[in-house]
């Protein structure tokens, strides 16, 4: 993506070059460098996220038995986000972490699956990520991660 | 290495000094006092062998027909099945699920079809709905001890946290809601509290330092991952006041894993549930080889069990993890020698 909009960039300037300033200006406010409001904005939409997908992984209502994804994810740990897409038995085949999350509920939760693309399955994803920030992603071995230590709190800025 | 040599020391002097008067005009008031029967046999630290058994956090909820119900009902019939019969069960709390009369009363009634006598503690789950009540109706006292063939048997509550509700104004619904949660990060880091660590104190001071003593809490008597009160905060203090024994065997629930841990005297051992398997939490373990495999999240009876653990003369232990499937390490197949 970032490629081809270089390339398109540089045809622009070459082949243009004497025309308008206008594209100039228009190209200087394309990309102007984010302000730090627009910066924590956009930052506070991710915690938003993250935090209605932590409630939603607490919650017993994405299930029909009781269960929580938390029951067995505290912290989203064993969750293993760092190492999807990846061959997974129980569904297969080289599923994605999404797919994972909805074979939770529909199986060892007995709830009903989300659509993939749904704001409830988005904030589950951005939970369990930001859980396992700064892990390298790698392909899966025979064993569970544990997810990053929280030190205090949810832990992720929360209010 | 200072602290073991004082221990050794202390515990030559008391068996030098008071084996003799143990057996002669001690005893019998010692005994008395304590209603124990063991206190001039275990003197001689021989024990008579036996085994028992041990089941924890079934996590019942109130639904009818619940998949936990049936893994609780095969544990107990598992430990029906243990020969050398078992002479006793012990239960390590986390019956229930939101503290629900109903499901403590669904769970006695699976543990009663269990062939020998039990004792059991209460786990968090089983207690913040009424802090409790219904379980101390169902089953009694939250802390206790016995003795048995000549080992000296304790269970007390490590559940008890500072009061986290009031000033917020929560519901008992919510309280329990809270507590639920592994990582609840607004309910602060439990453990048995004063009342309890006196009475401990009390209840060993006549038992001589040569008894074999096994305790059982709910939660580690170490420091494992506090941030999912995998510890007892109160637990030096608990050690401290056992360090005086030549051993003893801890046991405990709420991780959900085999996890084993010695500090001092103690001899720590991680119990399985028969809900769901903990994680291993982002620590290094002190022993990485008595741990079980990764579960398979397609099997519901992965990395769940029961436990036997049998007593020779010497109080050698040998701890069996009766895991459903297979995911012990070859090394502990056969039961850890503790
Ligand atoms: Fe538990
Ligand atoms: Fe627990």
């Amino acid at each position: 993506m970032k490629k081809v909009r270089k390339i398109s960039f540089t045809a622009a300037a070459s082949v243009i070059v004497v025309s308008s300033a206008l594209i100039v200006a228009s190209m200087a406010q394309a990309k102007p460098p984010r302000s730090e409001t627009q910066v924590a904005q956009e930052r506070a939409a991710l915690m938003t996220a993250v935090a209605k997908g932590d409630d939603l992984w607490h919650s017993a209502k994405l299930g029909n038995n009781g269960l929580a994804c938390a029951n067995c994810h505290p912290d989203g740990s064993a969750s293993n986000v760092h190492t999807w897409p990846k061959f997974q038995t129980n569904l297969g085949k080289v599923g994605t972490l999404r797919e994972m999350i909805n074979w939770c509920i529909a199986v060892p939760m007995q709830g009903r699956i989300l659509e993939s693309d749904s704001e409830e399955m988005i904030a589950m994803e951005a939970y369990a990520t930001y859980t396992h920030r700064g892990v390298a992603i790698a392909p899966a071995k025979d064993e569970q991660h544990p997810a990053v230590p929280v030190v205090s709190g949810p832990g992720y800025p929360r209010h | 290495m200072k602290k073991i040599s004082r221990r050794q020391f202390l515990g030559m002097t008391t068996k030098a000094g008071a084996a003799t008067m143990f057996a002669g005009i001690f005893a019998p008031s010692a005994s008395s006092m304590l209603g124990l029967g063991g206190v001039a046999e275990a003197a001689t630290k021989k024990i008579k062998p036996f085994n028992f058994a041990v089941l924890t956090d079934a996590h019942l909820y109130d639904i009818a027909d619940h998949k936990f119900d049936h893994i609780l009902e095969k544990a107990v019939a598992d430990v029906n099945s243990i020969k050398p019969r078992p002479d006793f069960v012990l239960y390590a709390g986390d019956l229930g699920q939101s503290g629900k009369k109903a499901e403590l009363v669904k769970g006695k009634k699976i543990l009663d079809k269990l062939k020998m006598p039990y004792k059991i503690i209460p786990g968090e789950h089983d207690y913040y709905l009424d802090m409790g009540k219904a379980w101390r109706k169902l089953f009694g006292d939250e802390h206790w001890s016995f003795n048995h063939n000549g080992v000296h048997f304790i269970g007390m509550n490590s559940i008890l946290v500072p009061d986290f509700w009031t000033l917020k104004k929560l519901t008992p619904k919510e309280r329990m809601h809270m507590m639920e949660e592994l990582e609840c990060h607004n309910c602060g880091a439990w453990g048995v509290g004063e009342k309890q660590l006196n009475w401990l104190a009390r209840d060993v001071k006549r038992v001589s330092p040569d008894t074999p003593v096994v305790i059982m809490t709910h939660s580690p008597l170490w420091d494992y991952y506090p941030r999912w009160n995998f510890q007892t905060y109160d637990a030096p203090e608990i050690r401290e006041i056992l360090r005086k024994f030549d051993k003893v065997i801890s046991i405990h629930g709420h991780v959900h894993q085999v996890v084993y841990n010695e500090i001092d005297n103690m001899r720590s051992c991680g119990l399985l549930s028969t809900s769901w398997p903990w994680p291993y939490p982002p620590v290094e373990l002190e022993y990485p080889h008595i741990k079980q495999r990764r579960a398979d999240p397609g099997d519901f009876e992965d990395g769940l069990g029961g436990h036997d653990i049998a007593l020779n003369a010497d109080f050698d232990a040998i701890v069996h993890w009766r895991e459903f499937s297979d995911l012990l390490p070859d090394n502990i197949k056969k039961g850890l020698k503790v």
